[in-house]
């Protein structure tokens, strides 16, 4: 997995330039965000780590084709740890990140455990049931998380030693938009894996993948703890991004909004993620500032037009369009 | 004693509740394989229904419930003819997202008109009568809510047991095509089904507001409630979605009783090992 | 690395330039946040009417200065999107003061930005005390939970209450509501039974009452989220037969002006201490409510408007004496008194909370056949007591 970037073998200079690809479309995109709306960066970076957060999504959805609605669990924990490491042990960002992402793995771990034995709508309930007891753990334990109040008071160092985090949010822009780069090269290095293939497999045909002697449930194990670990660290990033960590990170409506965000880009490719986390956020930013009693008309009937004229989301848009241009010339 | 008794009253109040608005849904998500996280919108559009009629134009409660209900029906049928019937085509996810996307429009609507707060029925008084039980006393739309559901279950029963309809609805959730290539027309079965459950939704959403009150977002608030009721139960089983029912209205209601504080954590906890220990529900056929 | 530290000091630089400007141009700009959609909506809603009848009352101009209120929607308690939209409004439309916050985490997040801008907060409904310890540039037009429960326990100690038990919603301001009265309660005289709280998450409240019911208790007080659990609540206590079994209710905001006609008949007789009314009883109250129904008709005035109302006076007051200068107007605000519907207010230059007069009510039927909150008894000028500095 590694091995490709320290070759000198052509093909494999190309595979390695092709890792990179998804960031360098990210960093330009952001280059070019930062430069055109320099006054929304705490807005574009929410967009960011909500990227980071379906990204991760993706690789159990999309990759494996496992379909959970309790998403949040890690994304919450990751924020909780990130958020408590910060007040208590250090307050340096990139530790609170690792942290996260640990945090993250570790509930993975555990709730995967029982939940990738199951399939199909008693998989969805379990994912849920799961973020619903870590959602009502976080606000019994007031001692530790504030309650309801939320976890305030985080604060978190100068990023590398360097960058105090700003007022307009131009570190916190510039963090979140590295970490996604970083976490995007990881997940390109993953698809392209043995390990990745192997997924892909279980998700076209489990029973198949079985026969030919690959270990389905600890594959789907693996990737849902990776899964995990890039969910807490997007939460770890919103913990020190935000400063606070309410029990909404566990909310229903956050493990179904990323569900939704990730179907509507196209499940099973990176750049899905990207690109249906954009538009959702956008429209929802746009139609909630222009009407905020009645923007939900505008997401609902996105989803419809999405998915009766892209049934495979945005991602296939070019496609069609592409043959539609065929058959008219 | 007493206490037992109580936490059973309770419990099962609640469970009819939710058998009457998750029964639907069971059959929908087992007879056309689809996710409707939109059912709960059908008990909330019968819920507005009842709001505006009697609130706004004092018609008397009973004539409003049967007009909701015969007008949720009527939408059924319309959103079934127009999106669902191609809803059923599409995979899982793209059914979430469509089914989704009603949710939001009917929230929105009913937003839009009513407000955000909560709609309050204008049910009749003697609703809130309480009856006295001898070891407690309950409130008389308990027990209205009690016998519907008994009334719901034996109709259900006798629809699927005693009549062709029933016969052919069976077969169609044991195997689609068998059952189409049997000249049944699944269609028809599949649009009186979807009109059967809805309208059961609304019944459940009208009688069941005094325990969840009507207000806009009421889909989006108990829809993880409903999916639990119908995962538990068992997809397709209507005996599966009344024992899970009642189950988790006492479970629920003896967490509170017994363990305050923890109650919720128990509920959900529970609902996570008994799902592990039986991934098909309590009545579920094997997929 | 050069070239993006380049464009940072560009676009640092833009954006003083232009809050620079800002500072002199006559347009002043208020920023509320506050929840305008989702299940929470009501909260904006109140919000943005209250301010429109300010503004309808008193004109958008104050001491030289236009003044502009912007509405950014965080969709309810989401902590990310309140300080996100905060620094947008600092940062790109150069608002001079913060207003709204509805749920305390809301309020919580925009703390350290207050600091760093020096830009006054007002606060319109979030009532955890410690919010104001976060930043000194917080101000409270609402009420804390100590400063509602603490009379109410008062109240019922002197009226022939001697055993109560406490229901409350399991979560934070539940929690404050159910420690400040019982503290205040056995501190004057009575007993406090048993100590409920009640899973945020049900609506089936029929277990919990039938235990207050066999405790013999005399009375319960209870706190709970405005919305669906109020109103299951103050049902279930009726139909559970508390009140025939004479055990007496006391609350604080359960009685809510947007909920009540919901409850219906049955709530006639319900006793809560709360700081207002839309019936309160002076020609200020009565012009304001007025002119609400005038410009939103079918509006009912709450806790939440005059909240908005107040801060809007308190705002403006500020900017009448200190302009731009939010360090001033923090210092100009403390000890500021004016006189509100809700009666005579002052602004606590400790606890930065107004100081209120918190009356006892009683649903009835009013005039026009809505319900309303009779008062009956006052108990004034109460601080916030729940404050420690």
């Amino acid at each position: 997995m590694t091995a490709p970037v320290l070759s000198t073998s052509p093909r494999r200079v190309t595979i390695a330039l092709s890792l990179l690809i998804p960031s360098t479309c990210v960093v330009i995109g952001a280059t070019l965000a930062f430069l055109i709306f320099p006054y929304d960066l705490s807005f574009l970076t929410r967009i960011v780590i909500m990227m980071i957060f379906v990204v991760s999504f993706d690789l159990i959805l999309g990759q494996a084709g496992i379909a959970t609605l309790g998403h949040a669990a890690m994304y919450g924990c990751g924020a909780y740890a990130a958020g408590l490491v910060s007040l208590h042990l250090s307050p340096d960002p990139l530790f609170g990140l690792l942290v996260g992402a640990v945090a993250g793995a570790v509930m993975a771990w555990i709730s995967g455990l029982v939940l990738l034995r199951t399939h199909g709508i008693t998989l969805l309930m379990i994912s849920i049931a799961v973020t619903m007891v870590l959602q009502e753990i976080a606000s019994q334990a007031r001692w530790l998380t504030g309650g309801a109040d939320g976890l305030a008071g985080i604060t978190v160092g100068p990023l590398l030693g360097l960058f105090e985090f700003d007022f307009i949010g131009q570190v916190a822009f510039i963090y979140s938009v590295c970490v996604l780069a970083f976490v995007l090269v990881l997940c390109q290095v993953l698809i392209g894996s043995p390990f990745g293939l192997a997924l892909r497999g279980i998700e076209g045909s489990a029973s198949r993948m079985r026969a030919i002697g690959t270990p389905v449930y600890r594959r789907k194990v693996t990737v849902y703890v990776i899964a995990g670990a890039i969910a807490g660290i997007a939460g770890a990033l919103a913990a020190q991004v935000t400063g606070l960590v309410g029990i909404e990170v566990f909310n229903f409506s956050l493990s179904a909004d990323v569900m939704v965000m990730l179907i509507l880009g196209g499940a099973g490719r990176l750049y899905g993620a990207l690109i249906g986390t954009l538009l959702f956020m956008v429209v929802h930013h746009v139609a909630a500032s222009i009407d905020p009693l009645n923007w939900l008309f505008v997401i609902g009937f996105m989803l419809l037009i999405v998915v009766f004229v892209l049934p495979k989301g945005l991602l296939a848009l070019p496609g069609h369009l592409a043959r539609l241009l065929r058959r008219t010339s | 004693m007493s206490l037992i008794l109580s936490i059973v009253v309770d419990g099962v109040a609640y469970g009819m509740i939710l058998f009457m608005i998750s029964v639907g849904l069971s059959i929908t998500m087992g007879l056309m394989r689809i996710i409707n996280l939109a059912h709960g919108g059908f008990a909330l559009l019968g819920g507005a229904a009842v709001h505006l009629l009697t609130t706004r134009l004092d018609v008397a409660f009973v004539p409003a419930f049967l007009v909701a209900v015969l007008a949720v029906v009527l939408v059924s049928v319309l959103l079934e003819r127009l999106l669902y019937r191609h809803i059923y085509g599409f995979n899982e996810l793209g059914q979430v997202l469509a089914t989704i996307g009603i949710v939001f429009i009917m929230i929105a609507t009913v937003n839009l008109f009513l407000g955000s707060t909560i709609l309050p029925l204008g049910a009749p008084a003697i609703f809130t009568t309480p009856i006295d039980l001898g070891f407690r006393t309950l409130p008389f739309h308990r027990l209205v809510v009690i016998i519907s559901g008994l009334l719901v279950l034996a109709g259900l029963w006798f629809l699927m047991e005693k009549t062709r309809f029933g016969i052919y609805l069976r077969a169609a959730v044991d195997n689609r095509v068998a059952a189409a290539s049997l000249g049944i027309n699944t269609p028809l079965v599949y649009l009186v089904a979807f009109a059967l459950g809805a309208g059961l939704a609304a019944v459940g959403g009208i009688l069941g507001a005094e325990l969840l009150p009507i207000e806009a977002y009421y889909p989006l608030r108990y829809m993880v409630l409903f999916l639990i009721v119908v995962s538990v139960g068992g997809l397709g089983s209507i005996s599966g979605s009344f024992l899970a029912s009642i189950g988790l209205g006492i479970l629920d209601t003896a967490g509170r009783y017994l363990l305050p504080g923890v109650g919720t954590i128990f509920f959900f906890v529970a609902i996570v090992v008994l799902l592990a220990l039986r991934p098909n529900g309590l009545m579920g056929k094997a997929q | 690395m050069t070239f993006s530290k380049l464009t940072l000091y560009l676009v640092a630089s833009a954006a003083f330039f232009t809050a620079g400007t800002l500072a002199q141009a006559e347009t002043i700009k208020v920023g509320v946040i506050a929840t305008f959609s989702g299940p929470n909506a009501i909260w904006g809603k109140q919000f943005r009417e209250a301010i429109d009848v300010y503004v309808a009352q008193h004109g958008d101009e104050v001491g030289g200065h236009k003044i502009q209120f912007i509405y950014k929607d965080v969709g309810g308690p989401n902590a990310d999107a309140s300080k996100a939209a905060a620094q947008e409004l600092l940062v790109r439309e150069g608002v001079k003061y913060l207003a709204g916050f509805d749920f305390t985490p809301n309020a919580v997040a925009v703390a350290p930005l207050t600091k760093q801008a020096k830009v006054p907060a007002v606060i319109f409904n979030a009532g955890t005390s410690s919010i104001n310890k976060q930043s000194e540039f917080f101000l409270r037009t609402s009420f804390t939970l100590a400063q509602l429960a603490q009379p109410a326990a008062e109240w019922a100690a002197k009226n022939g209450s001697k055993k109560v038990i406490t229901a409350v919603s399991d979560y934070n301001p539940g929690i404050d509501a159910e420690t400040a009265f019982a503290a205040s309660f056995e501190k004057n005289g009575g007993t406090v039974l048993e100590k409920i709280r009640m899973p945020l998450q049900t609506n089936d409240f029929a277990p919990f009452l039938q235990r207050i019911k066999n405790s013999g208790a005399d009375t319960v007080f209870t706190f709970l989220p405005v919305g669906p659990a109020t109103f299951a609540f103050t049902k279930a206590y009726n139909e559970n037969g508390l009140k025939a079994a004479g055990v007496s209710f006391i609350g604080n905001g359960e009685t809510d002006e947007t909920t009540l006609d919901a409850l219906g008949d049955q709530a006639i007789g319900l006793v809560t201490a709360y700081h207002y009314s839309d019936v309160h009883e002076s020609g200020l109250n009565k012009s304001f409510v007025a002119k609400l129904k005038e410009l939103h008709p079918g509006s009912r005035a709450n806790m939440a408007s005059v909240g908005a109302y107040d801060g809007a006076e308190l705002i403006y007051r500020m900017i009448k004496a200190a302009g731009t200068d939010g360090t001033k107007a923090i210092e100009a605000a403390k000890g500021m008194e004016w006189e509100s519907p809700r009666g005579p207010v002052k602004m606590d230059p400790v606890s930065r909370t107004v100081v209120q007069n918190v009356y006892l009510r009683r649903v009835e039927k009013g005039a026009d056949g809505k319900l309303v909150n009779r008062e009956f008894a006052t108990v004034p000028n109460v601080p916030d007591l729940g404050f420690n500095p």
